[in-house]
């Protein structure tokens, strides 16, 4: 069984204390709010949750914490990329045996491996568990290795888990390969959209979509997501046209710009670990400027 | 909208007696517009008095039945200017400019360079971009804000980052602005671009197959999501075809359909007989052969 359609999955970031430990209390809080307010799954800690900067063991912690909090009320999906393959392969029997309901990796960091031993760092990843196997392509995060449709169909043949790919290129040849391609070999096999983009993903076949601005605006997000799934996709280009503007005042910024957006809309996580830096006092008040004369935000949750 | 090869005798010749059979056959099948010479009629390997006496004979055999848009961007700049001035002379309908080659030219001079092309003639302007192949330069949704304002013959954009993002911010800042802005996808990306706002594309396959990106853009404009993937699937294949070495590919499928437009000037190379032998194994297993007119 790999058919693992986890709709609309919210990405939220990790707080942290003003001595960079990870705030708890506030990750209880936030987690709370995903789950209120229209997640339909969570994916945890993905590279907006700065999984890069979080230890072995506080990524483990951090997975554990959010399972019981959630209670189960959504599926967890647990993110378990490394630059090691064993590393991940552990990371990711860990997220299995303490209940996440799928995992998902991407490249290695770092790295940038030959063609074969890409395929072999995802098929061990993979094969280490048996519940759904996603794979995350973003190579703007990470340019020096492509994926592929060779390599999809490859894990495919080898992997009775593997569920789906997570799209975060945004090019539409790729997404196209995957969901056709793919779906050729696997009909169960998904195309998700990594980013809010969705009305073109869904458009090409997408049909699930991961967000990271769920945590300042998860009314528009939920709604672009609802209208995506019905298929009406030129109903939904105002809402797209919304959260497109909303991510680029928010981007500018980085990690550091979407704490910021979350702190004005009243749910406060702090700052970025290091070397992510906090927004300086100018860009945080520009940033708090575009967002109170944004509109769509005004119908939006404040607080937690 | 079909932007046509560009026919070449076997010494690499300009063929313009084939060219006037191929911009007929693009009008008679359904093109609402003819572009030339975009990057597949190998706008880089003519000289500016071959693209003069070309774009001359596309205005005269489309003699107003549809809009002709001419490609201007040459390596010089200057080369540029002149080729827009004489688009205007022949009475063309439209110009469409890249961003410059080679160069990576900063924001300020992209914007200098449309507004002084843009203001140096009174036709429409079609900005190109395309990122991918040009060193990341783009046109950004800022810059098209800055260059609406601007220039009230910018009129378009062919866009051709074919990226979720770039497309949508472009299509968010200019339709906001300019509601008849002309957004046109840089091949057959349809699926993906319509429902943001899109006019349509220009076409790499056309020539190839000009019923099935007609349905394509019907199933689109429908909104009957289902047969638009199916469709879309069909010619991001043939995209995948022919873009290796693109034109070459492109004009040894023209051959399979009856409509020979020669070699494919150096550096890029002409399409071989078993890359031929390939390209027609595709085209049958995705029932072109059977569902797309042959001959002229």
């Amino acid at each position: 069984m790999t058919k693992f359609i986890p709709g609309l999955v919210h990405t939220p970031v990790t707080p942290f204390k003003a001595d960079h430990a990870v705030d708890f209390d506030a990750y209880g809080r936030l987690i709370e709010f995903h789950v209120r307010h229209g997640a339909e799954a969570l994916a945890l800690a993905m590279h907006c949750g700065e999984s890069v900067s979080l230890s072995d063991a506080e990524q483990r912690t951090l997975l554990q914490f959010a399972l019981d909090k959630v209670g189960g009320r959504v599926p967890v999906i647990a993110h378990v990329s490394d630059s090691g393959t064993g590393i991940a392969v552990a990371r990711a029997r860990n997220a299995q045996d303490i209940g996440a309901a799928a995992i998902v990796a991407t490249t290695p960091y770092y790295w940038t491996p030959p063609p074969a031993m890409v395929l072999e760092h995802f098929a061990q990843i993979g094969a280490a568990v048996r519940i759904p196997f996603l794979i995350l392509y973003s190579p703007a995060e990470m340019p020096g290795t492509r994926i592929g449709t060779d390599l999809v169909l490859k894990l495919i043949s080898r992997l009775d888990n593997f569920a789906g790919v997570v799209d975060a290129s945004l090019d539409w040849q790729f997404m196209v390969n995957i969901a056709w391609t793919a779906q050729r070999a696997r009909p169960d096999f998904q195309m998700l959209s990594g980013t809010e983009y969705m009305v073109s993903a869904g458009a090409l076949g997408a049909t699930s979509m991961f967000s990271a601005l769920a945590g300042v605006a998860p009314r528009l997000v939920q709604r672009l997501h609802q209208r995506c799934r019905k298929e009406q996709y030129f109903e939904a280009r105002p809402d797209q046209e919304a959260i497109s503007a909303l991510r680029q005042i928010v981007k500018k910024g980085g990690f550091a710009g979407l704490k910021a957006a979350l702190r004005i809309m009243g749910r406060d996580c702090g700052v970025p670990r290091p070397p992510n830096a906090a927004l300086n006092a100018p860009a945080q008040t520009q940033v708090a400027a575009e967002l109170d004369a944004f509109a769509p935000l005004r119908d939006e949750p404040r607080g937690w | 909208m079909q932007s046509t090869v560009t026919p070449l005798k076997d010494d690499f010749g300009p063929d313009l007696a084939t060219f006037e059979k191929l911009v007929e056959f693009h009008v008679r099948t359904g093109a609402t517009a003819i572009a030339w010479p975009h990057h597949k009629a190998e706008s880089l390997n003519l000289t500016i008095a071959e693209r003069k006496r070309f774009a001359e004979v596309a205005v005269k055999v489309t003699a107003g039945r549809v809009p002709v848009s001419i490609h201007v961007s040459a390596l010089a700049v200057e080369d540029t200017m002149e080729l827009a001035r004489h688009a205007e002379q022949i009475g063309a309908d439209a110009i469409l400019a890249i961003t410059p080659y080679f160069w990576n030219p900063t924001t300020e001079a992209l914007y200098d360079y449309f507004v002084r092309l843009g203001t140096s003639i009174d036709l429409p302007l079609i900005a190109y971009n395309s990122p991918s192949y040009l060193s990341g330069v783009e046109i950004t949704g800022e810059l098209t804000r800055r260059l609406i304002e601007r220039l009230p013959n910018f009129v378009g954009m062919k866009e051709a980052s074919f990226d979720s993002e770039k497309f949508t911010e472009i299509a968010r800042v200019a339709l906001a602005m300019r509601p008849e802005f002309a957004l046109i996808a840089g091949v057959e990306w349809l699926a993906p671009s319509v429902p943001l706002g899109g006019a349509g594309s220009y076409s790499s396959a056309g020539a190839i197959c000009p019923n099935l990106c007609t349905h394509l853009y019907e199933a689109c404009v429908a909104g009957d999501w289902p047969t638009a993937r199916a469709l879309q699937y069909k010619l991001a294949r043939l995209w995948d075809l022919f873009r290796d070495q693109y034109p070459s590919s492109l004009k040894g499928g023209m051959v399979i359909m009856g409509r020979a437009v020669g070699p494919t000037r150096p550096p890029l190379p002409t399409a071989t007989a078993e890359r031929q032998a390939y390209i027609r194994t595709q085209l049958e297993e995705m029932g072109i052969l059977d569902t797309e007119p042959h001959g002229w």
